[in-house]
């Protein structure tokens, strides 16, 4: 307790020293308003549900519900829990986090490193190639054709597959591997590497901010996806998490229930919905902070050549 | 060097054999368009031996939350009929292009069921099979459960494309109720026509400073308007069809909630309101009066008794019109369609199976359980065991294929009794609709293009202009104005097509 007023004191102190100006502390005043407006934006409806999930229904019903519970209780829980759909689709979306994630940051690191070798012949007309599918594609009944012929439509790996190499992820690799000194390489080759040898005992071991960084982005990115199941399957034993969580609240909406009495009698009470929806994100929401400090690094490594 | 350019070349080679394969694929869906005109032919000459191994079918269903490979509904459909049953279903949202994809891609299915939009489109397209011999020959249990006039609601051009499911017949969904504790308060009577309504509300909002009436931009119809002789979408005056649009008691009604809003008696927010916005004003102890849906009932009244234990509530009876009677419009319409896909190669089973969920004991199974189990009679009424019933047959309406029209509508109240509240609301909205029904007259209507293409855009049109109207967005002089215009959008060609069918069918 002393320690932290006596820094409090030696806070105040520094800033008596270092004074500001009326416009600066103006602007100060400005920023942190401005800031602090909107970090309650982006925080207040993740306030809202939380409360929303821990009130009884009829409480959330007639919208008295605002930052604490009214009328506590933890049943939705136990039966969002208990709730085979939900808990499925949670398993589905884990194992595609991991095995996506997994497999798309192999296959394209394995693209990016030879690509940012200027030695490889056609290397110009092969990027040129990848690009163009980062601005073109088949569209979608095509694409929807082509899953169906290689046998891939309701199962899982058509969830991951067709994104394992994402372009742009790919160059920001290749660039960060443009940007590792060649005389790495060359050192290593004389003491008798092959090339796989060199990727995953001398370029891989520096290129871990990069790694850790595009790994969250495709993690993130295959947690959030919806699309791709939307699309490929009617299967709901393979529905992950997002489009589960869509469909939750898409199916208790107006436009759905219209003359659909059958459903309107079983609507998804608010309060359920609100809990699936915060045991849906708290999973990816406990990995951000811990890979955080390498999103950041991260990016900027790999933007500066070295 | 060469190790390089070697895998440079093998990427090439592997994108070029991609691209093949790529063709290959596009080429055998090509083909197989003139597959099915064999197989009906092959599928007659075995009709003969029906105790031949059951196919696997596969069907797509509409959207539900829930796992068709774990619900009671689907063993039991499988031990009753033989049939082991592959169930896919559409998603809850964009589930009409998905349907577009998983058709197109002739994929095996075998069975879909479609909402009337859905079905219009498919059979349009030549996607159906029609079924008339089908039915025909395998039928028996269909021809016996569903009534000829449901029939016509699913045939084009004279030929039958799916089997009609009607669901629980006619009944009415929504009625106001108002906070009868403030009535009495305010020595209020429960009104009993437009002009009293008005009276009531007036007297609430100088006296109690709530929101006299809240409604909810997706159902503006209905109690009030009826009065005034705005029923459902269509109407018979004097032998012919007319759209609610066109009728002048729509001006009337327009101007009638245009009063109330402007004096603030109508909730003020009625143009953007949805359903359960406009319920937690009123469970909230905001609103006193508003247009209930049975169904919303349960939850709505006891959130409501839980906010207030002093409030109660009572159901205001239909309103009575210029001529001092009340009337009801209500839908009739055919709610889901069964259909057999052209691309199948079961088609007969499909049949056959569809035909064997009709048995009235498998078809009592599937739509309320086994008696003593899920659902036990008293006097002569369904009602649900809990819960099991909810457990198991939340969701056995989907596996429904049609349904029996005579016995469905009475089996499905046990659904209702799930809730005491719902069903008090549910049964007493029924009884004081009694008498009072007047039926969409285009309810058995069959699929008509220039309906099916227009309706739901006319639809959409229509309300969003008759919120205006009554919000005061638009001056009430402008009516002929958006009826012109209504009218040259389509609604003059779905009035002429909607007319030349009902002449002819009368």
């Amino acid at each position: 307790m002393e320690d932290h007023k006596k820094a409090l004191e030696g806070n105040s102190t520094a800033r008596g020293v270092i004074k500001l100006s009326f416009s600066e502390k103006c602007f100060a005043v400005f920023n942190y308003t401005f800031f602090i407006l909107m970090g309650l934006t982006t925080l207040l409806p993740f306030v809202n549900l939380i409360a929303k999930s821990l009130s009884s229904e009829g409480a959330v019903i007639s919208g008295r519900v605002g930052l604490l519970p009214v009328g506590l209780q933890f049943d939705t829980y136990w039966y969002v829990l208990q709730d085979s759909l939900f808990l499925n689709s949670l398993k589905n979306s884990v194992l595609l986090t991991l095995v996506g994630t997994a497999c798309s940051l192999t296959v394209t690191t394995l693209t990016a490193y030879p690509l940012s070798k200027y030695r490889l012949r056609g290397r110009k007309w092969l990027l040129l190639m990848f690009v163009f599918t980062m601005l073109f594609s088949g569209g979608l009944i095509p694409t929807y054709l082509l899953m169906q012929n290689l046998n891939l439509v309701n199962t899982f790996p058509v969830l991951f597959l067709p994104a394992m190499i994402n372009v742009y992820n790919m160059l920001i690799i290749k660039n960060y591997f443009e940007g590792l000194p060649d005389s790495l390489e060359e050192s290593a080759k004389l003491d008798g590497a092959g090339n796989i040898r060199i990727l995953l005992s001398v370029i891989l071991p520096l290129s871990l901010p990069v790694m850790a960084t595009i790994g969250l982005f495709f993690a993130v990115a295959f947690w959030n996806d919806y699309f791709a199941a939307m699309i490929y399957i009617t299967d709901p034993g393979l529905k992950p998490m997002q489009l589960y969580l869509k469909e939750l609240l898409v199916s208790s909406s107006g436009d759905f229930l219209k003359d659909n009495i059958d459903a309107a009698i079983n609507t998804t009470p608010q309060s359920i919905q609100a809990s699936s929806i915060l045991l849906a994100t708290i999973p990816i929401l406990l990995v951000y902070p811990f890979l955080q400090k390498y999103f950041v690094k991260g990016v900027l490594v790999g933007s500066v050549k070295g | 060097m060469i190790k390089l350019k070697r895998s440079s070349i093998l990427a090439a080679v592997l994108g070029f054999t991609l691209a093949l394969s790529g063709c290959g694929g596009g080429g055998s869906t090509a083909e197989q368009p003139n597959e099915p005109p064999t197989t009906p032919e092959q599928g007659q000459g075995a009709s003969g031996g029906e105790t031949a191994e059951k196919p696997n079918l596969r069907m797509i269903m509409q959207y539900g939350l829930f796992d068709p490979k774990t619900e009671f509904a689907a063993k039991y459909i499988q031990e009753r009929t033989g049939y082991n049953v592959e169930y896919e279903l559409l998603p809850a949202e964009g589930a009409d292009e998905k349907l577009n994809l998983l058709v197109s891609s002739k994929d095996n299915y075998d069975l879909v069921k479609l909402n009337a939009a859905q079905f219009y489109n498919l059979a349009s397209a030549g996607a159906l099979e029609p079924l008339d011999d089908l039915i025909e020959s395998h039928g028996n249990y269909i021809k016996q459960s569903i009534k000829q006039e449901s029939f016509g609601s699913a045939m084009i051009d004279g030929k039958i494309y799916g089997i009609p499911e009607t669901g629980a017949g006619v009944s009415i969904g929504e009625e106001l109720v108002v906070r009868q504790d403030w009535l009495d308060e305010l020595g209020l009577s429960i009104p009993t026509n437009t002009d009293e309504l008005y009276d009531v509300l007036k007297t609430i909002k100088e006296k109690k400073n709530v929101i006299p009436l809240t409604m909810s931009k997706d159902s503006i119809y209905g109690d009030i308007a009826t009065t005034f002789g705005v029923l459902t979408d269509w109407k018979e005056v004097d032998g012919q069809l007319m759209h609610r649009a066109e009728l002048p008691e729509m001006v009337e009604f327009i101007t009638y909630m245009n009063k109330l809003y402007k004096e603030g008696l109508l909730d003020t927010e009625t143009p953007i309101n949805t359903a359960q916005k406009s319920i937690e004003k009123f469970a909230g102890g905001n609103a006193a009066m508003y247009k209930l849906a049975w169904w919303n009932a349960g939850t709505t009244i006891s959130a409501l008794e839980k906010n207030f234990p002093e409030a109660k509530t009572a159901v205001v009876p239909y309103l009575k019109g210029k001529d001092g009677k009340a009337v009801v419009g209500a839908k009739a319409n055919t709610t889901w369609y069964i259909s057999i896909l052209k691309s199948s190669k079961n088609k007969e089973a499909t049949m056959d199976f569809l035909n064997a969920k009709l048995e009235p004991e498998t078809f009592k199974g599937i739509a309320i359980g086994e008696e003593g189990v899920h659902h036990e009679v008293k006097d002569g009424k369904y009602y649900p065991i809990l819960p099991k019933f909810n457990d198991d047959l939340n969701n056995a309406s989907s596996f429904l294929t049609g349904v029996d029209e005579e016995k469905y509508p009475i089996y499905w109240q046990a659904r209702v009794r799930k809730d005491p509240v719902l069903q008090a609301h549910f049964e007493e909205f029924q009884s004081n609709a009694e008498g009072l029904i007047v039926v969409d007259p285009m309810s058995t209507a069959p699929p008509i293009d220039a309906v099916s293409k227009n309706l739901l855009r006319l639809t959409t049109m229509l309300d969003d202009n008759v919120l205006q109207f009554i919000s005061g967005a638009k001056p009430i002089e402008d009516y002929d104005k958006f009826l012109a215009q209504w009218r040259a959008e389509g609604g003059a060609d779905m009035v002429a097509a909607a007319n030349e069918w009902f002449q002819s069918s009368k």
